[in-house]
């Protein structure tokens, strides 16, 4: 599905990511960890293409597409997903209209007409159910007054109505409470399919115990120093980044 | 030479006709705002409440005037399709400076709506009464350009305990042809006592001629009368613009103006309001979307003379290409008006490198017992919210159009009723997608 390969990238000059070969097939789910500062986020605004980041080398191969040559937009269609670590607020685009926007410039894409009003009604419901998001919330603007816990599960409720086959969740978790982080993991791995992937940041064990990760990365200054699986994610919440740290100096 | 001495040259040589076009109580205040308009001349950028508009080079080019009161050549209320679905106005054309009253029109009770020159003719001393009552003390130049040259005007008068549920619909015409046309319009509203009403005043341009028009506004609102006055422009780069609104709010009375800038050429909105009796309210809101080489600058003065009165400014600009936007808002609080309450807000969005923005607003209180808030901000779009948007795939042209338009909303969202409500947010889309000149079965091309 995603194939990245030597990426480097900075941010405002100073290069960040420093060559970075990551590959994630159909149905995978990966879990990205480091210390602040290592280059998490960077990676995840480089997928979707985010303009403060520049790619200096390097590679990037989405399903046999060039995703560097791609606008955002067009990765959105090409069903790449981003939940925002801090999803910002759009004050008097209603989530609704937001949502619809969205729904039809994808429908748009690939040939379709809008949808029609009544079924989008009916998705939207369908999907705000999944993620226990409360109808009163279509007609706010989007992110409008939601409390942090709120506005997780709206990138997750986002990402049920889209339906893309490759998420980034960056840092979902954090800033939820037990109940919270349980809906919102319940959630994504409900919408997960053999044809969906993921790539997750967390620094959580919890969220590690709902996602059941296939492969975990550790993320030191801008490059993947360690690959495992879900036991590599429980050492480090355990041990912390020092002794892997270590292991690369030494 | 200055702008002003070809008007005053031209009404001296040619008097007798404006006169013969004209009615008594219009003639009686011709000569005073002559020599003042003399005395003063047209404001300059010198002048303070003009520093943003240069009125003098407005008025600058040799535009003729229908002094001959030549009626339109075609009937506007079959020509023009100004009616908004669901509504139910009762609309009244004024093109040019012409008043068309279609005849025999069935007026709900309480309603009077006639030209000025026709109500002046009933010699019951209405017109005397009102007319440049609120407007003669004004030192404004164009104002007194506007009194010794007007010929006519509408006059629409609520009786006393009347409550008018049709909006009262003003669609303003600039047809100059391939001329260069000035246009002196004059309204009086007097709302009596106890009275409500909504009025809507739309102005439009035709695509041909270039046009400038002054429009003095007089509203007297009665003793616990409700206005709701709601101004929208929708004309095009050769159509200059200058409007002048003078209220005057009785005890426990309610004035509310909402001014609209959708499309223009160069515009100036002047709202002078007086709240005069204890606890009167004026809000005002204004909305401006502009690109291109479009001006407007909204001028407020709201004077609290009396207590407990409650006033609301909030203008909101979204400014493209190389337009400019001024705003220039002043809350004056007199002595002993205590327990004043003011709001005032002013939010420009530039969208582009090259559009300006100007604002000030300001506040001068006498009285020491009052609240008065007054917020002013300058900014460009989002980017953060805008790259939110292209994650969800929205491109971003319409990103862009969504976050202009939820700019602007919280100022559509106070206009009432709810089908002009929806007509201006339907207007407003279009405006932001460049489409307003599609408007559908319509012969003004608004753009």
């Amino acid at each position: 599905m995603l194939e990245i390969k030597n990426l480097h990238a900075s941010v405002e000059g100073k290069e960040i990511l420093k060559g970075i070969d990551l590959r994630i097939g159909d149905g995978e789910v990966h879990v990205l960890m480091g210390p602040n500062g290592s280059g998490k986020s960077t990676l995840s605004n480089v997928l979707v293409g985010h303009p403060k980041y520049e790619v200096t080398e390097g590679s990037i191969v989405f399903n046999g597409k060039n995703l560097l040559e791609l606008p955002p937009e067009d990765r959105a269609h090409e069903g790449i997903f981003m939940s925002f670590q801090a999803p910002t607020e759009i004050p008097g685009v209603s989530m609704t209209n937001f949502m619809r926007a969205a729904v039809n410039a994808k429908r748009k894409y690939f040939g379709q007409d809008p949808i029609p009003a009544g079924e989008f009604l009916k998705l939207l419901r369908e999907k705000r159910k999944l993620v226990g998001l409360d109808a009163h919330f279509m007609s706010r603007g989007v992110n409008e007054g939601f409390s942090g816990g709120e506005r997780k599960r709206n990138e997750i409720f986002q990402m049920a109505v889209l339906e893309p086959t490759f998420s980034i969740l960056d840092e979902t978790d954090s800033g939820l409470d037990v109940d919270a982080l349980r809906i919102v993991a319940e959630g994504f791995n409900m919408l997960r399919t053999p044809a969906t992937s993921a790539m997750v940041i967390t620094h959580y064990q919890r969220m590690l115990d709902y996602l059941k990760p296939d492969f975990v990365h550790v993320l030191v200054n801008g490059r993947i120093v360690k690959n495992g699986d879900a036991s590599l994610g429980y050492a480090i919440e355990e041990r912390g980044f020092d002794w892997i740290k270590e292991e690369i100096n030494a | 030479m200055a702008s002003e001495s070809q008007y005053t040259e031209l009404f001296r040589s040619c008097r007798e006709l404006i006169d013969a076009g004209s009615c008594a109580p219009l003639n009686a205040c011709r000569e005073a705002a002559a020599a003042q308009l003399a005395a003063t001349g047209l404001p300059s950028r010198k002048t303070e409440r003009y520093k943003y508009t240069d009125a003098e080079t407005d008025f600058a080019p040799d535009y003729g005037l229908n002094l001959r009161r030549t009626a339109p050549t075609t009937d506007p209320q079959r020509y023009y399709q100004c009616g908004v679905n669901g509504l139910g106005a009762v609309t009244f054309f004024v093109v040019n400076d012409v008043v068309c009253l279609p005849e025999g029109m069935q007026l709900p009770e309480g309603l009077t709506v006639e030209s000025l020159c026709a109500a002046a003719k009933k010699n019951d001393g209405f017109i005397e009464r009102f007319y440049h009552r609120a407007a003669a003390e004004q030192t404004d130049g164009i104002t007194q350009l506007n009194t010794m040259l007007v010929q006519d005007g509408l006059l629409i008068r609520i009786a006393t305990g009347a409550h008018i549920a049709a909006p009262i619909q003003i669609v303003n015409i600039s047809t100059a042809g391939k001329a260069r046309l000035m246009s002196n319009r004059r309204l009086l509203v007097v709302a009596e006592e106890g009275a409500e009403a909504t009025l809507l005043l739309c102005d439009h341009a035709e695509k041909n001629g270039t046009s400038l028009t002054t429009q003095v506004t007089e509203v007297f609102a009665g003793k616990d009368s409700r206005l709701h006055l709601c101004s929208i422009e929708e004309t095009h780069s050769r159509n200059t613009r200058y409007s002048h609104l003078y209220a005057e709010a009785e005890t426990g009375s309610r004035i509310v103006y909402d001014c609209i800038t959708l499309t223009n050429g160069r515009t100036r909105n002047t709202a002078d309001i007086r709240l005069r009796g204890k606890g009167a309210t004026a809000e005002t809101c204004g909305a401006v979307i502009t690109d291109g080489e479009e001006h407007v600058d909204n001028n407020l003065l709201i004077r609290h003379e009396a207590p407990e009165c409650t006033s609301d400014m909030l203008y909101k600009y979204v400014l493209a290409g190389n337009s400019v936007g001024a705003f220039a808002g002043k809350v004056y609080v007199a002595p002993g008006a205590q327990k004043s309450l003011s709001q005032q807000t002013n939010a420009n969005l530039c969208a582009s490198e090259k559009a300006r923005s100007y604002s000030q607003p300001m506040l001068e209180i006498y009285a020491d017992d009052v609240k008065c808030n007054h917020g002013s901000t300058t900014g460009k779009l989002d980017e953060t919210a805008l790259f939110y948007m292209r994650q969800r795939g929205i491109e971003e042209a319409e990103a862009r159009l969504l976050l202009q338009h939820a700019f602007i909303n919280d100022v559509l969202l106070r206009v009432e009723p709810a089908p002009l409500r929806e007509r201006l947010s339907h207007l407003v889309e279009l405006r932001f997608r460049g489409e307003l000149q599609k408007c559908k079965g319509c012969k003004m091309m608004c753009k």
